[in-house]
């Protein structure tokens, strides 16, 4: 992965510095809180409805086993034994106090990390696909193109104070696994350079992104985005916060209007001084070559005995693994969503387990993925039993990635001072609904998607089903979606029904999904092919109680 | 009736006014917060509005009678007053102050 020069290690350490001068000045009353707020959201301190929560980058969702021990002991030291990974890559931590910040700070510093740029009006962490450098499918690794956009983006002068909040995705596979058609701007590496979508995005106005230029070279990316942003920074809305996304911009202008005067500004610029030289993507790029892969013999046939002696182990290979480019290797998907508990959180303990797990069957690499689980991203096929156990033995092993309990939710009520109703508990819910393994796998791939307010933090409007959570005089509500997808089929799903109250939830969605199995041609049949194919009325009536 | 409620500075926890001149006088314990006629409650707003070495973001979260949120805030004061309702990580607030839920 990348490691840290001697600038970056100035600059975080320059940043920290200040930062920790600043919560001084803030403890002793020299700065208001009007005039800190700012300062400690650009080091991504909140403060939320118990505490202080911080958001912590980890850029492209990738970490190293180091890295993971550092969140663990953050956890255990700082706060309360838990850290909650979130849909941006990233996680957070939700009972920090600010006396212990720049400590904190100064122990991710040690690791090459920090929590710059997660907050504000700016160029955010870029994401990708969770199998970078991986995958099967993929054309070209993702991950330095993401880093150099990571270069150019940290303290770019220009775009400190957009209109509001950026977001890059990109993906380098067929499969898009980094939805990147509702990020502001979605890069897909082809084998032809870049795709580049814009203007798409969640929130209470969502929006698919546009394919404003396709065959991009990688050598002139960086100029053609300081162009793309310099047009929204320039006639973005600032002027009234809920249109001052670019999505906003490019429907107004028309992705075509959009795209031209990105031409026209891209032509005045001095490509030359903004783009990266040849020598510096291909230094960028020596930061992530392929794993040293261990050699080790692979017994089809054994791993064929385990799987028939231990039920369990064949659908975790079945469901949390992924075809690896090396045919004696896969990827392995961690889920963070047993059954009854919050999506996407993890313990300290089970922070270090999975470190541990890295160093001894990944090559020491771990990843975030959007789904809120953690990737190994290499593993030995001879290792994965041993890997199993390991990760069995300490509440990690639930083999339910794609399924309906993979579910994405943000952190709602319980946390969130936006939020307008609770998303964890409705999850933990569903998830108890539907425990039994048996009825996950028959039910297939379908992905729900959580949010606890129009903000669409849990991205429900590309949920299979999308829930959305609202407030109705002081009684918590929610919306249903049907139809939404993140893929590179990638679809807005449509508010269906009426609003449901927690309670109600799942059981509807037991309705819907018995229907689903009852409708569907056969088991190929996703529950989101069935919907395409008989549209969403088909499905209404089954989320309210027949009469 | 209202009561009087801010996050600490040093901590960011949520705490409850509970009378007094100074902050020792607040309590996370949102059982033992005082409830305040509405003059009093909004003076007090003011005062401690000033105070930013000691709260962050004060407010006032109107109540129906002694134990009674208005229905507009429930969910949201409620879960400020007995921590996150969910999960393995649950702060339980009222397991720490050895009482049952509030409101
Ligand atoms: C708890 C504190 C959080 C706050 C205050 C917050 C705030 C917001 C707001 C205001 C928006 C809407 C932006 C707009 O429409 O212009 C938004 C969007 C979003 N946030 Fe959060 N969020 C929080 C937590 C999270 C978490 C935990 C995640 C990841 C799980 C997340 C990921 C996203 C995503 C994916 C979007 C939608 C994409 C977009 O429109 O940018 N946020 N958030
Ligand atoms: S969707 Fe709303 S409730 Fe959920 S984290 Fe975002 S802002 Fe908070």
């Amino acid at each position: 992965m990348y490691q840290y020069d001697q600038f970056d290690h100035a600059m975080v350490a320059a940043r920290n510095a200040e930062f920790k001068d600043q919560v001084e000045r803030r403890l002793k009353g020299e700065l208001s809180e009007d005039q800190f707020k700012p300062l400690r959201l650009m080091n991504g301190l909140y403060l939320q409805l118990h505490a202080y929560m911080l958001r912590i980058a980890v850029p492209y969702g990738v970490l190293s086993s180091r890295q993971m021990r550092t969140f663990a002991h953050i956890a255990r030291t700082y706060d309360r034994d838990f850290g909650h990974f979130t849909t941006r890559q990233n996680i957070q931590f939700n009972w920090i106090k600010l006396a212990d910040t720049p400590q904190i700070l100064e122990d991710l510093a040690a690791v090459e990390m920090h929590a710059i740029q997660t907050s504000g009006n700016c160029i955010r962490n870029t994401t990708t696909d969770q199998f970078a450098g991986a995958a099967r499918d993929e054309i070209d690794d993702p991950r330095p193109w993401a880093e150099l956009i990571r270069q150019w983006s940290t303290f770019h002068p220009e775009f400190t104070f957009l209109p509001r909040k950026f977001k890059i995705a990109i993906t380098g596979a067929t499969r898009d696994r980094a939805a990147i058609r509702v990020h502001d701007i979605g890069l897909q590496l082809t084998d032809k350079g870049f795709d580049v979508y814009v203007g798409g995005g969640m929130g209470r106005t969502p929006h698919l992104g546009h394919l404003i230029k396709s065959g991009l070279p990688g050598e002139k990316l960086l100029s053609y985005l300081e162009a793309a942003l310099r047009v929204y920074n320039r006639y973005g809305r600032r002027d009234n916060i809920y249109k001052a996304r670019i999505k906003i911009l490019v429907s107004a202008l028309g992705p075509q209007e959009y795209a031209r005067q990105v031409e026209e500004e891209w032509a005045t610029l001095d490509q030359a001084q903004i783009d990266a030289p040849h020598a510096e993507i291909a230094r960028i790029k020596s930061f992530f070559p392929q794993p040293a892969y261990a050699d080790k013999a692979f017994d089809a046939a054994a791993l064929d005995r385990a799987k028939a002696a231990d039920a369990g182990f064949a659908r975790w290979v079945r469901n949390n693994t992924l075809a690896h480019r090396r045919d004696d290797h896969v990827s392995v998907t961690i889920s963070l969503k047993p059954t009854g508990l919050p999506p996407g959180d993890a313990s300290s303990a089970q922070m270090d387990v999975m470190a541990d797990a890295a160093d001894r069957f990944g090559y020491g690499e771990l990843r975030v993925s959007h789904e809120q689980n953690i990737i190994l991203p290499h593993v030995a096929k001879a290792d994965l039993y041993d890997l199993y156990r390991l990760l069995d033995q300490n509440g990690l092993s639930s083999a339910n990635v794609g399924k309906i309990t993979d579910m994405i939710a943000c952190p709602g009520l319980d946390y969130c001072s936006l939020a307008n109703a609770r998303s964890i508990p409705l999850a933990q819910d569903i998830s108890q609904r539907f425990a039994d393994a048996e009825l996950t796998d028959k039910i297939g791939d379908l992905q729900i998607k959580i949010s606890g307010c129009i903000n669409a933090c849990g991205h429900h409007h590309v949920g299979h089903i999308g829930i959305l959570g609202v407030d109705k005089q002081g009684e918590e509500f929610y919306q249903i979606l049907l139809g939404g997808r993140a893929d590179e089929q990638a679809a807005l799903g449509v508010i269906t029904g009426k609003g449901l109250s927690a309670e109600a939830v799942p059981a509807a969605l037991e309705r819907l999904i018995k229907l689903y199995l009852d409708l569907r041609t056969d088991e190929t049949e996703r529950f989101i092919d069935t919907v395409g194919r008989l549209g969403r009325d088909a499905f209404a009536g089954a989320l309210h109680e027949p009469a | 009736m209202k009561l009087l409620t801010a996050n600490r500075l040093t901590d960011g926890l949520v705490l409850w006014y509970a009378g007094g001149p100074d902050l020792s006088g607040w309590n996370e314990d949102a059982a033992l917060a005082t409830r305040l006629e509405d003059e009093a409650a909004a003076a007090l707003l003011e005062d401690w509005k000033a105070r930013e070495t000691e709260v962050v973001a004060p407010y006032l979260v109107p109540l129906l009678d002694e134990n009674t949120l208005v229905k507009r805030e429930y969910v949201r004061e409620h879960v400020r007053a007995n921590g996150p309702t969910a999960g393995q990580t649950a702060f339980d607030t009222a397991r720490q102050h050895q009482r049952g839920e509030v409101f």
